[in-house]
Order: C-alpha cells, then structure tokens, then sequence
C-alpha cells in the first residue's frame, strides 16, 4: 500500500469536494447569517492566593478527591504518613519528582518506597506518589507535564494516587493553562480530575475502574501565615 | 453476532418497543445524562456564545481542511509520530495490521474508539488471528456478549445489570452478584492481566490540533491512559475531520464536551500526547502511529449542509435526548453511529441506498438541535437527505400514478367553490363506509388499496372525518335561529 498515494487521494478528494461547495456556501452564509466572532472569554478578575485555593479544594472535592492544605514539606510528610497508615500501603511508588523524595525522605517507616518502578511492580503497588505541574482551580483538576517529572504511570497503576501540588502552581481556568502548556509543550500531559470512574453499567456510578479509585492532593501553601 | 441493518429499521424499532428489558435499561437514559447536562451547562458563562464559537471554530477548519490536515501531519511527524493515511476502512484496518504484522505482535488491547467501530476494525484483526481486547467497561461488556455498541458514550446502555451479572458469571466465572462495584472490579482485575502483557494499544482520537501536532483524548475510566502509555506501540485511529486548527481552541471544546456528553465539567482524565517520548529513558510508547482516515467524509464538504456534519463531536446529547432514540434504543437504527446523528451521518458513510429508511427516524421535533454543543441542524440535514431520496426515488408506478391523481383531483377542488362544494359532499358520503364514532379507524383491504395514503396513515393512528356540517353551514343557520 502507498501511503502517498492515499494522501493525495484524500487531499484531492478534499479540494474537489470544497470547490463544488463554493456556490452554495454564498447562499447559504446568506440565509444563515453570520456567526458571533466577536465572541471572548470574559476578563477574569485577579485572584488571591487563598480563593485560588479554596475554589480547586471545593471543586476537587465536588468529584471525589481530598485535599489536605499544608504549610511545608514536613507538614505534608506527616498527611502522606497517615494516608499510608490509613490504606495499609506497603509498597509505594514514587515517581523522580525531587520535592516528592524529599517530603518520602521525612518518613521512618517499614514500608518499601520505590522509585521509577517499573510497570510490572506498580502493578504491585499499593499506593503511587507524584507531583503535579499545574493545577485548574475551576473544575479542580491536576495538571501533569512529562518534561518535568516521571508521574504518567505512577499516578495510573497503583489503586491509590497521592499527588503534592504546590499552591504558586493553581490558576482559576482552563484557558490559562492551556496558553501555559503551549508555551511549553510537553510530549504527553495528563489532567487529572478526581478518581477512575464509569456509569457503563445500568448509568451506576463506580468507582476505580481501571485507574486509582482514591485521589488525595497534598497542597503546600507556604504563604499561608505571611 | 446477530447484527441488525438499517435496511429493516421499521422492524427492527418495532421489535425493541417489545422488549421491555431494553426499555428498562433506556428509561434512566434522558433522566440521568439529560438532567445532568441541564445543571452543567449553567456552570459556564456564556454556554450560548461557546457553542456559536465551537461551531464556527468547526466551520473555519473544515473550508480548510487540507491545510490544515497537511499542518497537523507535519507537527505531529515532527514530534516523532508516524502519519498514515486511509482512503477508506478497508485501507485503515489494513494500515493497522501490516503494524502488528511487521511488530509480530498479538497482544492488543484498544480503548473506545467510533472511529474504530465504523471501520469494524476488531472483525478485521480477528480474521487475521488477531484478538484486540476492549479495554472500556462498556466495550468489554459487548465485546463479551459479541454485540455492538448500542451508544456513542455508553455502548452497553441497552444491558441490564442483571443481563451483565449473567455474562460475568458464564464468560469469567465470577459468582452471581447485583453489586456494580463488584461486577467494575472484576473487569479491573481481569482487564489488567491484558495490560500487563500487551504490546499494542490502540485507540481513537477526540481532537487533533494542527498548530502542534497534538492528539487529545477524554475519557472516566483510565483505560485510555494505560493503553496509550503501557504497550510499546501506540496506534491512533483519527477521522480527518478530527482536527481543530489552535492548541488553545481545546479550552472551548474542552468546556462543550463533557458537559454535553456526560453532564461532566471535565471527564477525569484527558490526555494531551504529542509525538513520542523525548528520550529513551522518558515513559510512554517507543512509537506513535495516528491513521488519518477519509472513508467519506471528504465527499460531506461537498454542500454546507452536509458538511456541517464533520462538525460533529461525538458527545451523544442528540441521542439522549432524542424521543425515538429514547423509546428504541441504538440497534434499531442498524448503523455504527446510532441516533440523531446517526441517523445523517450514516447515510452519507455508507451510501443512501441501504439506508433510506434512517432519514424518516425521526420527529423532526429539533430536540437535537437545541442540545448539539456545536449548534448543527439535524433536522435540516434529515430533510437534506429526504429531498435527496425523493429526487432518487425508485417508487413504483402505481404510487406515483395515484400520487398525481389525488394532486390532480385536489387542486381540481380548489379551483372552483362548486367543485370544493360537491366533494365535500362526496367524501361525506364515501367516509360512511369506514368511519366509526367520528373517526376513521384502521382502514385496509380494498379501500386502502385504492386510496394509499389513507392506509397508512390509519395503521398506527385514527384519522378525523369530515364533520357532518361544515363551519360555513353552521353560521349560516344560526344566523338564521337569531
């Protein structure tokens, strides 16, 4: 099979077929009249640091997810502690995020931290620990870029996903992080909002269908108390 | 798999009025996503202008589909993906085997994908030997029941749980249970063995941007994640139509989706993959194939109005909310593509010669129209399709002489008072003959015959009878009384 050969094809088809289009586009933007291109996004207001916040820990948890809101490292060390004691973990993944070593680093415990698992013991993992690059406080999801950290399968496999989100990180919407990611793009980014779910069966909410059925967001906020 | 065709649709829909397991399954349907769509569309500001935008955004590619198909295929090659192209299904699910063929590879798991529906993509591995795994809940479910997805967004919407519950038991041996939690898990634990082991996986594409060469793909359940991140190969089938020209443009697609689709802000994971992976040592697929597919979708540019059917983003509110969709379910239609949408878009896919009947599936009651994120006029594309049949049209003889003589008598009628008169007075005299307690019930045998239209219409419904005085008479002899 020639794989130039079916794209002209497909090109030529294409060309073809607009060029028959062209005198009943005249008419037909006519009878319809015009679209609303003026249309933007209305201007959003500055927000602080704190509605930032509470607008991703309230919509997070509108889908599910908890979020504990700490003041540094040692404070989220000490949540990621009792999410561990809580779920019974004894294999956790950690993906090569330094701050996510450094706060697993806080821990004296007797449990097995593994770094860059690979696939086949993730699959054995209790627990997965990652960061998050960006965070959307609209419909609070969490915001994942290959470039800077390996989190794409430990935040998948394991059944229960911790991620550390730092707060500088939050924007109100979509639309900003979008202009964010293109000014940087990475080869694969994932959002991530809330845990694995599936209405396939009768329209019934499930939960952890294929990836973690928990989500639990560690937000470091160090201006808290400035 | 006994599958349906839309060549018997009337008797297909027929058939699931019947079945009242089927129309338990779809009763929830309307309330649960329809409902949910209504509160989540007030979770936006301006849903209205998002959807004029969507479309227009829509409309500006497609009238530059070349250009911008030849961008998104150079973008996306830069990032180290590779581009075939697939004049027709056949071509495309040839693509896709002579990958698995030169892989040597067998195991494969797939996420949801129309795209790969439309082409019957699995049927044509498994000629091969080849038997690619559904990985989303819904499509291992029909996969297991060897049928066909019966909903763009839910395909097993039409089972029961309790028809489910009976698979899991005889497929996977699994005890008896009512438990959805219990029945989501097993097909988590059974579904990651297939993960664990595949070396292909293959999926669709939601949206393609052309100015980075991005493919996106939204979905709940992280399937498509593992699929598209665990296998050393990653196969995307696309639709040429698929692409939209700017990265930011997928924050109004991003909002329009979801929430049309599911009643869902956001789906929980949507995963923005560009090219490969940078360095060895990065996650992910060594490779990247995407599959730019025409099968006729290039002959829709042809005409504004059908055209705008490329603009179509797969959400499934048409269908939802759609009245006859609601009552019969998707196999009726016979099609791939179900519903409303179904309905003009299959037509133009396969030909108007086995689907003339898909056009008529429908009120015209523009429920679809006022729900579609991008604003396309389905009522005006099945009238489109009409017009198209009735210019084609292959009706008998008879049909069209008695069509003419009713028109000829009709406006015979009109032409004259005294005409109108005496056959008012005739058809008085004539309707005694059929009619009943003021109406005329089910009219067959002979009259039927030698008036056509009157037979059908009396089938599923009472036709009115002329009254006994006509409002003329009525005024007249009361003005007389007075």
């Amino acid at each position: 099979m020639n794989n130039s050969e079916a794209r002209n094809a497909i090109f030529a088809s294409i060309r073809q077929n607009l060029a028959a289009s062209l005198p009943f586009d005249a008419a037909h933007h006519a009878h319809h009249g015009h679209l609303d291109s003026d249309f933007t996004a209305s201007v959003l207001p500055e927000l602080t640091n704190e509605i930032l916040i509470e607008n991703f820990r309230e919509n997070l948890e509108a889908v599910g997810g908890d979020c504990s809101v700490v003041y540094d490292e040692t404070e989220a060390a000490e949540v990621l502690l009792s999410i561990i004691q809580q779920n019974n973990a004894r294999k956790i993944a950690l993906s090569d995020s330094p701050l996510v070593k450094k706060i697993a680093g806080f821990l004296k415990i007797d449990a097995e931290f593994i770094e860059n698992a690979e696939t086949h013991v993730l699959f054995e993992s209790d627990l997965g620990v990652t960061g998050a690059q960006l965070a959307i406080a609209e419909t609070g999801t969490l915001v994942l870029e290959s470039e800077t950290e390996r989190h794409r399968r430990t935040s998948l496999v394991p059944p229960i996903h911790v991620c550390v989100l730092e707060a500088q990180n939050i924007r109100q919407t979509l639309g900003e992080i979008l202009e964010i990611l293109r000014s940087r793009l990475s080869r694969t980014i994932t959002f991530i909002t809330g845990a694995s779910r599936t209405s396939d069966i009768e329209l019934t909410l499930a939960i952890g269908v294929h990836g973690p059925g928990k989500l639990h967001v560690i937000l470091i906020d160090k201006q808290e108390d400035e | 798999m006994n599958q349906l065709t839309a060549e018997t649709f009337d008797q297909n829909a027929r058939a699931a009025l019947q079945d009242t397991q089927l129309r338990g399954a779809l009763k929830n349907l309307a309330d649960t996503f329809g409902e949910r769509r209504k509160t989540a569309i007030t979770t936006v500001e301006n849903w209205e202008g998002l959807r004029d935008r969507a479309r227009a955004i829509k409309d500006e590619t497609l009238l530059h589909l070349d250009q911008y198909l030849e961008q998104f295929s150079e973008n996306a090659e830069k990032a180290g993906a590779k581009i075939h192209w697939a004049r027709d299904g056949r071509e495309a699910c040839a693509i896709v085997l002579e990958l698995l063929k030169e892989r040597n590879a067998s195991k494969v798991v797939k996420a949801k994908s129309m795209a790969a529906e439309e082409i019957h993509l699995n049927a044509a591995l498994e000629k091969e030997g080849i038997n690619p795994i559904e990985t989303d809940l819904g499509e291992w479910i029909i996969q297991l029941a060897d049928e066909t997805p019966s909903h763009i967004v839910v395909p097993a919407i039409h089972k029961t749980k309790g028809q489910i519950a009976d698979l899991f038991v005889e497929k996977v041996g699994i005890e008896k249970t009512d438990d959805v939690d219990v029945l989501t898990k097993t097909a988590r634990r059974i579904l990651r063995s297939y993960f664990a082991e595949a070396e292909v996986g293959i999926s669709g594409v939601n949206f393609g941007v052309a100015e980075t060469g991005t493919i996106l793909i939204l979905e709940n359940e992280g399937n498509i994640r593992l699929t598209t991140s665990l296998p050393k190969t990653h196969i995307a089938v696309m639709g040429i139509e698929k692409i939209v020209p700017r990265f930011t443009d997928l924050d109004i697609f991003l909002k329009l989706l979801p929430r049309s689709g599911t009643g869902q802000r956001l789906t929980t994971y949507q995963s923005l993959i560009t090219g490969t992976k940078r360095n060895s040592t990065d996650e992910g697929p060594e490779e990247v194939h995407i599959i730019l597919m025409d099968n006729g979708r290039s002959r829709m540019l042809a005409h504004p109005t059908t055209r705008q059917s490329l603009a179509c983003i797969r959400c499934g509110a048409c269908l939802n909310a759609c009245p006859v969709y609601q009552q019969i379910g998707g196999h009726a239609y016979g099609s791939v593509y179900p519903g409303p949408i179904g309905a003009v878009i299959t037509p133009q896919l396969i030909g108007i010669g086995k689907t003339k009947q898909l056009p008529y599936a429908s009120s015209l009651c523009g429920a679809c129209r006022e729900v579609c994120p991008v604003k396309i006029d389905i009522p005006e594309l099945l009238l489109h399709l009409r017009a198209e049949i009735a210019e084609g049209t292959n009706d008998t003889a008879t049909h069209k002489f008695s069509e003419k003589l009713a028109f000829q008598l009709y406006s015979l009628a009109w032409s004259r008072p005294v005409f109108y008169k005496f056959g008012i007075k005739m058809s008085r005299l004539m309707q005694k003959f059929v009619a009943k307690d003021g109406k005329i019930g089910k009219v067959s045998g002979f009259l039927s015959k030698i008036v056509p239209p009157l037979g059908a219409w009396t089938a599923w419904r009472d036709a009115p009878t002329i009254a006994p005085k006509s409002f003329r008479d009525v005024w007249k002899s009361d003005l007389e009384n007075k």
